[in-house]
């Protein structure tokens, strides 16, 4: 299996704070990768600095065995990488439907395109369906609940096709039966062949969903194996405990 | 020294001089945006409004507008903080930003209205006795007016730095601007730093305001210059930091000032905007600002 | 587009068709025709403030730009024969002004809201000086004056009150159709969230520009109509007021943001309020304060809206 995503001596400061240090780590393609570790560990930086949201100040991005460091979130995502964010963000004052359609990545330049045309409808109606968000397809984003909209965020970024989805938090502030249904939908898409980086901080999800594990502590990789391996590290359980 | 060389010096000191006291009203302005990430358009106005009463005060009761100062102060921070109260704070949160440009400006119409009412819409200017004097320091100009408001609006701008610095309530406002969210972990009272800082905003703009009054001529509807400048050097230095409305205004001063006294005074209110674009285009968060 | 939908514009349009036509009394005409204008132009800011989300405080700049251009285009002439042809100058005005917006646009809206708000606002004030200190080009404060429309005086108005209706329903049109296109959910997704939208690649760049770009160039088409309904001379104060910013904000605000009938609505019921505070309060500053006071109100009480908090309560 070849590596779909390759960071190479990543570096991010933020004032005195160096959030990302020299990090180097792989995904390989066809994997649920669990990316975990402290708070202030760099994960969500570490994210950004891969999506294009912030630009490293050294070190190398490569996706798909191409240079993509420092291009923008939009072309990374025409590429075939989406990303979720820690709080849900969705469109809040378009509809569910509208929400998916918008990420599906259109040839925007066809202005007098309908907002919403029958072949988008139909395209939407397999995830909505998915998802079981068909009764609220045309109910304004902002009044579905949060786990709800945290899936809708999920499956909007699932309409371009990826290859590659980076989850951020998926569980944070979910209730059991819809974390439950996040790991359903991330086993389904593993299935078709969608390659998944997650950061999570429940370790029981992790463990049961996730091969490899990567542990991050102070911006970079301090170990990296199957669930079990990495549970009985002992550099693991120090960071985790330690300062 | 030739005669071009002697227009752009004299321009040079012209703005430095005038460019105090606009440091003085942007930094009020500025000040405003760091603590509530709110744009007060009704700045220009409350500078005019302070202009007005200076010159009541002087009418009336011969007080000298330098000398009004702390009473104009007083009232106009406590001006501040009343709006604050009335018109931002009812504003529910994530309507604030979008609401807040229009609420200010609004409120801007409403002092330009009473403005209008109160003292008519005839041109006004406070003419003390020293208006017309000036000294001639090697060969240049200098009016006795537009020292004494550079080294007031220097004293005011100094006066305001010691107290976002040296004070709790300074402390409480700049650990606001940078973070908010851990601002308030550590107890500040988000509101109240706001209304007081509004407060503060207002008194800068009456201090401006009476200084302001000795320099140009106002009626009710000078607010609309003054606030298009105030925005552009605010704009410029980067929204929310002291340091850039100072720079700012410095910059926008003595461009204006160079460009009236060698090419046209017709040109010169382009220059800010014209400055605004170019530094837009390069560092769209202004000189000392942060990225979005 | 739905059968009720275009009912309702049928009827609208008609209505205001018919009704220069039934022998109305001047003053009631020449108020329909401010009225209209201010229709078009709370429809024309709608697609920046509304759609989009940035609320541009500097239109009228725009406004003066087409009422100058026009009467511009007209001030060699010494008299007018057909006083229907100066109306042909409107697209070239509209499109010009819209060509102009486009830089303008490319720098004023990479930053966030507010920066645009002042971005406009100075650029008010610079149209204004200009038209003030440019004495060769606009006369300065003495006025730029052009030959008079040549209309019979009992039916003056009819023909200004045609082409500003016709103005409407173009920029009703255009709203529409933005609305309804690809381009209406891209500006929406700019509104909603636009750092957000950018990462999924939608082209938030050119689609603010563009709406932009339409926006101005219809405020400068109904400017252009006001210099002409103007007889035979404009004032840079008054071709470039910020006032006319004011009314087309709040006219949107009022009726509803982002939508099709709302701005018409806020000016339908603003604008006739508007003829009828100046006709009781006299006075301008009193009128002022009355104005703040209503703004206030509604930034305060409907934050939304009146056809947004209707359609939400009816949900």
């Amino acid at each position: 299996m070849s590596d779909l995503l390759r960071v190479d001596g990543l570096r991010k400061r933020f004032g005195g704070v160096t959030a990302v240090d020299d990090c180097s780590l792989a995904v390989a393609e066809g994997t649920v990768t669990a990316l975990i570790g402290p708070n202030g560990s760099g994960k969500t930086t570490l994210f950004d600095l891969v999506t294009g949201y912030r630009k490293p100040d050294a070190g190398r991005v490569v996706f798909a065995g191409r240079d993509v460091t420092g291009r923008s979130p939009g072309r990374l995502y025409r590429a075939g990488l989406s990303r979720t964010f820690q709080q849900a963000r969705v469109f809040p004052q378009l509809t569910v439907v509208e929400n998916l359609v918008a990420a599906a990545g259109h040839r925007w330049w066809r202005l007098a395109a309908p907002r919403v045309s029958a072949a988008d409808r139909r395209q939407a109606e397999t995830l909505l369906a998915e998802f079981d968000l068909t009764e609220d397809a045309d109910r304004i984003a902002a009044e579905l609940s949060y786990g709800r909209r945290k899936l809708l965020e999920f499956a909007a970024v699932l309409m371009s096709a990826p290859r590659l989805v980076l989850l951020d938090e998926p569980t944070a502030g979910v209730n059991p039966v819809l974390v439950e249904r996040m790991e359903e939908h991330v086993r389904s898409r593993h299935a078709a062949g969608v390659t998944f980086l997650i950061v999570e901080h429940d370790l029981s999800f992790v463990m049961r969903l996730c091969d490899p594990v990567i542990v991050l502590d102070a911006g970079r990789p301090i170990s990296e194996g199957d669930p079990s391996t990495v549970r009985a590290d002992p550099r693991v359980l120090d960071a985790y405990l330690g300062g | 020294m030739g005669e071009p060389v002697h227009a752009l010096v004299q321009g040079l000191i012209l703005g430095v001089l005038t460019g105090g006291v606009y440091a003085l009203m942007a930094s009020g302005q500025t000040l405003v945006f760091g603590i509530m990430k709110v744009v007060n358009l009704a700045q220009g106005a409350l500078v005019i409004l302070g202009a007005y009463l200076s010159y009541q005060l002087f009418v009336s009761f011969g007080i000298d507008p330098f000398l009004a100062i702390p009473v104009t102060t007083a009232v106009m921070f406590a001006l501040g903080v009343g709006v604050h109260l009335a018109f931002l704070r009812p504003l529910r949160r994530e309507d604030r930003a979008e609401l807040s440009l229009l609420v200010t400006f609004a409120v801007a119409l409403l002092i330009e209205g009473v403005i209008g009412v109160v003292w008519s819409t005839t041109r006004r200017s406070i003419n003390t006795s020293y208006a017309n004097d000036s000294w001639t320091v090697a060969g240049y100009q200098i009016t006795v007016v537009r020292f004494a408001a550079f080294a007031l609006s220097a004293g005011a701008l100094g006066l305001l730095i010691l107290v976002l610095h040296r004070t709790r309530f300074g402390r409480a406002v700049r650990a606001t601007v940078q973070n908010p969210e851990s601002a308030r972990l550590l107890g500040v009272r988000a509101e109240r730093v706001a209304a007081l800082g509004f407060g503060l905003g207002a008194a800068t703009a009456a201090a401006a305001g009476s200084v302001y009054g000795l320099l140009y001529p106002f009626n009710a509807g000078s607010h609309y210059d003054l606030i298009s400048l105030l925005l552009s050097i605010v704009v410029l230095g980067g929204l929310g930091s002291i340091g850039g409305a100072i720079a700012g205004a410095m910059i926008v001063s003595v461009s204006s000032a160079v460009v009236a006294t060698t090419v046209s005074p017709s040109w010169a209110p382009m220059t800010f905007f014209v400055l605004l674009l170019a530094v837009l285009l390069v560092r769209p968060q202004g000189l000392f600002g942060r990225p979005a | 587009m739905t059968w009720t939908g275009v009912l309702k514009g049928g009827v609208f349009v008609l209505t205001l068709a018919v009704l220069p036509l039934l022998g109305l009394p001047h003053w009631v005409l020449n108020m329909l025709i401010f009225v209209l204008m201010f229709a078009a132009l709370a429809s024309a800011w709608n697609l920046v403030g509304g759609l989009t989300g940035y609320p541009s405080l500097g239109h009228a700049a725009f406004f003066g730009i087409g009422a100058y251009a026009f009467a511009l285009l007209l001030h060699g002439q010494t008299e007018l024969t057909d006083g229907w042809q100066p109306f042909a100058w409107l697209p070239a005005i509209g499109v010009g002004t819209a060509l102009i917006g486009v830089p303008i646009a490319a720098i004023a809206m990479r930053t966030r809201a507010d920066v645009f708000a002042i971005v406009t606002i100075t650029l008010l004030f610079v149209v204004q000086t200009l038209a003030f200190n440019l004495h060769g080009l606009t006369g300065g404060a003495q006025g730029l004056s052009f030959p008079v429309a040549p209309f019979p005086a009992d039916t003056f108005e009819r023909p200004f009150y045609y082409v500003l209706l016709g103005l409407l329903v173009l920029a009703m049109l255009l709203t529409f159709g933005t609305l309804s296109s690809k381009i209406g959910l891209a500006l929406a997704t700019v509104r909603g969230d636009e750092d957000k939208a950018r990462g999924l690649g939608i082209p938030v760049g050119s689609a603010k520009v563009l709406a932009f770009a339409v926006s101005v160039g219809l405020t400068a088409m109904v400017g252009a109509v006001w210099a002409y309904y103007q007889v035979g001379i404009i004032y840079p104060q008054f071709a470039v007021d910020p006032l006319i910013t004011i009314a087309m904000v709040l006219m949107v605000f009022l009726g509803g943001r982002g939508t099709l009938w709302g701005p018409v609505l806020g000016a339908f019921v603003l604008e006739s309020g508007q003829q009828y505070l100046a006709y009781e309060l006299g006075p301008s500053q009193f009128y002022l304060i009355a104005y703040a006071m209503i703004f206030l109100l509604i930034m305060l009480v409907l934050p939304r809206g009146v056809l947004p908090s209707i359609a939400g309560r009816l949900r």
